[in-house]
C-alpha cells in the first residue's frame, strides 16, 4: 500500500495549482459564473499549449500518453477553480469514447487535433429526458444512399458551445424493447454542418447547451466504427472516463473545504471565531466526510485503471460519492457562511452551480449506484 | 379534533366566504403577469399586488386578526382561514407585495408603543398603504443581533444615524425601513439597543442592489435583488424610536417571535403542486414521469415532507389565532420548512435531472418556477437567522438542560 502522489504527480499538480491561480483567480471565475460564460477560448489554448487536451491520448495519436491518476490529478486542481471549458469534454471523454469505438483510421485522423486543443469535441448522448441512460437515446438516422440524416434535440450536452464536433448517439435499428443498449450507433457531426444549431442554455447550471438537428447529412465514414454498437463502446470509455470528472468534483469539494474551515477561523460572531460553535463544527465534519468520500473512492478507482484491474464497481461508487460528497459540501459550505454565501460574487457560488450540473451528468448517484450494485454482485 | 377547513355548517361563515370569493374574482384578475422568479419581478406587477394590498388593506382583510381600531380585520379564526384559503387559491401571497417589516414592525409597535405611535405608524401598515422592510443584519454578522454597531445618536429632537445594513429589502419604493440601532455604545449588551421607523426618503439613505442566487422560500411575496443600506447621517424625529431607549432587546423579542413563524401559516405551496402535475402530464417513452418508480419514490418523499410542514404551519396557525401558550412551536415551523425546502431542492433534481436546473423557456417546467424552487431551497436556510440559531431557539424554549425555559415572545 502506498496512498501518497508520485513526484512527478506532485510536481504536475504545482504547475497546475500555479496555473489557476494566475489565469484564474476568484473574481474572474465568479465574473465567468455569473456571466453563463462556459468557454475562455484564450485560456483553453494555453491550457493546451501545457499538453493539457491530450494527458490520457497514447503518444501515437498525439497525447501524452499518461496515466489516469496522472490526469487525475490535473482534473483535481481544474476543479478547485472551477475552471470550465472543454477539459473533459474533449481532453478525456471524447478522446476515449474515439479509441474505444473508432477505427484505425479515424483514430488516426481525429485523435491528434483533439490532444493539441486544436479541434474541440464533445459526446451528445441524451435527448430531452429526465434522466440519464440507453432509454434517453431516442434520435433516429435513417439510412438514405451513402450518408445519414439525423433530426431530433440533443440536450443538456455539455460544452456544446464550444465544440467543433459532436459525437452524437443515434439508433440506426429499430428499438428493441428488452435492450434498450442495442442499436446505438456513434456518428461525429460537426456543429458546422448545414441543419446543426447549438446554444448555450441558461439556468442554475454551467456550460450546458442544447443541439437542434433538422435533416443534418453525415456520410457513412462518419459512422465510428461498427453501427449498432455505440451503446457498449460507451460504456467502456465512460468506465475509464468517469473517475476523472470525479476528481474535478473532488478538487471543487476541496476548495470548497478549504475557504470554509478559514471562514471558520476568522469570522467572528457572539465575540468567537464561529468554528467553535459545535454547530458549525458539525457542517465541517460532515464537509469533510462528505470530501474525503468522494476523494478515497475516485482515487482508488484510478488506481485500478491504471493497474489495469477490474474497476466497474469502484468507478460507479466513486461517480456516486463524488457526485454527491461534492454537491453535499456545499450545502454544508452555505451552511456555514449564510448570508454571504449567496451571493454571487463569493467563491462558493460557482462551486454550488458546477456541484448540480455535475450531479446530473452522465448519471446521477442513484443510477451510479444501481450499476455498482450489479456490478460487485449485490 | 378537527383538521377540516370546510365551513359549509355554518351559514354566516359561508356567507363571507362567497364574499371573499366573489370580490377576489372581481378584484384579483388571475391573468396578471408574474415573473417566475421574484428577483427578476418587474415594476408592472410591483404596482399591481401594492394595488391589491391597498384594496385588501381597505376592507381590513390584509391583516384580518390584527385589531380593527389600528386598522386590522378585528377577524376571528375562522374567517381569518377563509381569507387565507382564498387568497391561496388566487396565488396571493399575504401580504401581496414585499413588506417584510410591515406585520413586524405592527406587532411591536402595538405591543411596545406608545399610543401615539400606535395611531400614527400601525393604520398605514395595516390598511396596505404603506411598505416597510426590516433592517436587521449588518455585515460583522447576523445571527448575533444584539451587537448591531449602527449608530443612532440624540440630537435636540431627532436621532442621527450612522451605519450599514446588509441583506435588507428589495426592489422598488418602500416608505420606512423597521430598524435595530445601537444608542449606547458602552452600554451592557440587550441594554443598548433601540428601534427606529426610518422614512425611506431621509436625506443620507442609500441602497444598493446584491446579486445573491436566491431572495426567500417559495411562496411569499417577490422582493427583487436584496440590498445594503448604507445610513450616512441620516436624522429621524425621535418620535420614530419605538419602545424606549436601550429597550429594543425587549422589542426585539415581539418582532422574533414574528419572524421566526410565530403567526403559523396556511398556505400550500403552489409551485410544488405544479411540480407534481407536471411529473403526472409529462411523458417520457410515453408514460408519466410520475409513473417511474425511482421518480415516484421521490415524489412520495416531498409529498410526505410537504404535508408535515404544512400540518406544523396550521398547528402554529390555530395557537396563535386563538391565543394559547407557545413554546417552541413557531420557530420549529420555519425550522421544518427550512430544511424541507432544502431537502425538496435536491430531490426535484434528482426527479427531473438538468429539467430541474434550466431555467431557459423552452425547458423549464412552469414557466421557470420549479427551477426557482429548486435554487431557493440551497438559500431558503438563512433568512431570518440561520437553521443553526433556530435550533438554539427552540432548544431554549424546551429548557433542554435548564431547568427555566425560555418563554415565547409577546405577540398581538
Ligand atoms: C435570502 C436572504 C434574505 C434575507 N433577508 C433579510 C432581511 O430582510 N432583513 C435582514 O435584516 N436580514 C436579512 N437576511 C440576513 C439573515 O438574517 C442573515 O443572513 C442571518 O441572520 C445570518 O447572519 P449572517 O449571514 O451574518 O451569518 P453569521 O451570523 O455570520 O453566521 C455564520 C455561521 O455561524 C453560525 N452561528 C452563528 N451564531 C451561532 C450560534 N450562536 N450557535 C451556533 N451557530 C452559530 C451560523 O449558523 C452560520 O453557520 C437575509 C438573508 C438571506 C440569505
Amino acid at each position: 500500500m502506498d496512498l501518497s502522489l508520485t513526484e512527478s504527480q506532485q510536481m504536475l499538480k504545482a504547475t497546475a495549482a500555479e496555473f489557476v491561480k494566475t489565469e484564474v483567480p476568484t473574481h474572474v471565475v465568479t465574473e465567468l459564473s455569473r456571466k453563463n460564460v462556459g468557454f475562455v477560448p484564450e485560456l483553453w489554448r494555453k491550457a493546451a499549449g501545457l499538453g493539457w487536451a491530450g494527458m490520457l491520448t497514447p503518444p501515437q495519436y498525439g497525447g501524452a500518453g499518461l496515466g489516469y491518476t496522472d490526469t487525475a490529478v490535473l482534473f483535481e486542481e481544474l476543479g478547485r477553480a472551477p475552471l470550465v471549458g472543454p477539459f473533459f469534454s474533449s481532453g478525456v471523454l471524447a478522446p476515449l469514447v474515439i479509441l474505444e469505438a473508432g477505427t484505425e483510421e479515424q483514430k488516426q485522423s481525429l485523435l491528434p487535433p483533439l490532444a493539441r486543443g486544436e479541434r474541440i469535441a464533445t459526446v451528445a448522448i441524451s435527448d430531452p429526458a429526465p434522466s440519464f441512460g440507453a432509454d434517453s437515446v431516442l434520435m433516429t438516422a435513417a439510412r438514405d444512399g451513402d450518408a445519414y440524416v439525423l433530426n431530433g434535440t440533443k440536450l443538456f450536452v455539455h460544452d456544446a458551445a464550444a465544440a467543433d464536433y459532436l459525437i452524437c448517439a443515434v439508433r440506426t435499428e429499430p428499438e428493441d424493447p428488452n435492450d434498450l443498449t442495442r442499436g446505438i450507433t456513434l456518428v461525429v457531426v460537426e456543429t458546422g454542418a448545414a441543419g446543426v444549431s447549438v446554444r448555450n442554455l441558461e439556468g442554475f447550471m454551467a456550460a450546458v447547451g442544447q443541439v437542434d438537428l433538422s435533416g443534418v447529412r453525415v456520410p457513412a465514414s462518419a459512422v465510428l466504427g461498427t453501427p449498432g454498437q455505440g451503446w457498449p463502446a460507451l460504456q467502456r470509455a465512460m468506465q475509464r472516463a468517469l473517475p476523472v470528472l470525479c476528481a474535478y468534483q473532488v478538487g471543487g469539494a476541496q476548495e470548497v473545504y478549504e475557504f470554509t474551515a478559514d471562514y471558520t477561523k476568522t469570522r467572528v460572531v457572539f465575540g468567537q471565531p464561529i468554528g467553535r460553535f459545535q454547530r458549525v463544527q458539525d457542517h465541517v465534519v460532515e464537509l469533510v466526510n462528505n470530501l474525503d468520500g468522494a476523494r478515497w473512492t475516485t482515487y482508488e478507482a484510478l488506481s485500478k485503471l491504471d493497474d489495469h484491474q477490474p474497476a466497474a464497481g469502484n468507478v460507479h461508487l466513486a461517480k456516486a460519492m463524488a457526485s454527491d460528497g461534492y454537491y453535499q459540501a456545499c450545502v454544508n459550505s452555505l451552511e456555514v457562511h449564510a448570508g454571504v454565501g449567496t451571493d454571487r460574487q463569493h467563491p462558493l457560488v460557482p462551486h454550488v452551480i458546477m456541484a448540480r450540473t455535475l450531479y446530473s451528468y452522465l448519471g446521477d448517484p442513484r443510477y451510479h449506484k444501481r450499476l455498482m450494485a450489479d456490478a460487485v454482485g449485490l | 379534533m378537527n383538521f377540516d377547513l370546510n365551513f359549509a355548517t355554518n351559514p354566516d361563515l359561508v356567507a363571507f366566504q362567497d364574499e371573499v370569493h366573489t370580490w377576489l374574482e372581481e378584484n384579483a384578475p388571475r391573468d396578471v403577469p408574474r415573473s417566475a422568479d421574484p428577483i427578476l419581478y418587474t415594476h408592472e406587477e410591483f404596482e399591481w399586488r401594492r394595488d391589491i394590498g391597498r384594496k385588501l388593506g381597505a376592507k381590513g382583510w390584509l391583516y384580518p386578526t390584527f385589531p380593527s381600531e389600528y386598522g386590522g380585520g378585528g377577524l376571528d379564526l375562522d374567517r381569518a382561514t377563509i381569507i387565507q384559503l382564498a387568497l391561496d387559491e388566487h396565488r396571493i401571497p399575504v401580504p401581496p407585495y414585499y413588506n417584510s417589516g410591515g406585520p413586524l414592525a405592527a406587532a411591536s409597535i402595538l405591543v411596545w408603543g406608545t399610543e401615539e405611535q400606535k395611531r400614527f405608524f400601525v393604520p398605514p401598515i395595516l390598511r396596505g398603504e404603506t411598505v416597510t422592510w426590516q433592517l436587521l443584519t449588518e455585515p460583522q454578522g447576523g445571527s448575533d443581533l444584539a451587537t448591531v454597531t449602527t449608530r443612532a445618536t440624540k440630537d435636540g429632537d431627532d436621532y442621527v444615524i450612522n451605519g450599514q445594513k446588509v441583506f435588507v429589502g428589495g426592489a422598488y419604493e418602500f416608505d420606512y425601513a423597521w430598524t435595530i440601532v445601537n444608542t449606547d455604545p458602552l452600554g451592557p449588551r440587550h441594554q443598548n439597543v433601540s428601534w427606529l421607523m426610518v422614512p425611506a426618503k431621509s436625506e443620507g439613505m442609500t441602497r444598493q442592489s446584491l446579486d445573491l442566487f436566491t431572495v426567500h422560500g417559495a411562496g411569499e411575496s417577490p422582493v427583487g435583488p436584496k440590498e445594503a443600506v448604507f445610513f450616512d447621517n441620516v436624522r429621524v424625529p425621535a418620535f420614530n424610536l419605538v419602545g424606549g431607549e436601550n429597550n429594543g432587546w425587549k422589542v426585539a423579542s415581539t418582532h422574533l417571535e414574528y419572524e421566526h413563524g410565530g403567526a403559523g401559516h396556511l398556505r400550500n405551496i403552489w409551485v410544488l403542486d405544479e411540480f407534481f402535475q407536471y411529473c403526472k402530464e409529462t411523458k417520457f417513452r410515453g408514460k408519466p414521469i410520475s409513473e417511474n418508480p425511482d421518480v415516484r419514490d421521490i415524489l412520495a418523499d416531498v409529498w410526505a415532507d410537504y404535508q408535515v410542514d404544512k400540518l406544523l404551519g396550521m398547528r402554529t396557525f390555530w395557537l396563535h389565532h386563538t391565543k394559547r401558550p407557545m413554546s417552541y412551536e413557531g420557530i420549529q415551523s420555519t425550522f421544518y420548512h427550512r430544511m424541507f425546502s432544502l431537502r425538496t431542492s435536491q430531490r426535484i433534481q434528482q426527479a427531473l435531472g438538468y429539467f430541474g436546473l434550466v431555467s431557459d423557456p423552452q425547458w423549464t417546467p412552469n414557466e421557470g418556477r420549479t427551477e426557482v424552487f429548486v435554487r431557493y431551497g440551497l438559500g431558503s436556510l438563512h433568512g431570518g437567522g440561520t437553521h443553526d440559531t433556530d435550533r438554539v431557539i427552540m432548544s431554549r424554549r424546551m429548557g433542554l438542560g435548564r431547568n427555566a425555559s425560555e418563554s415565547a415572545g409577546q405577540m398581538v
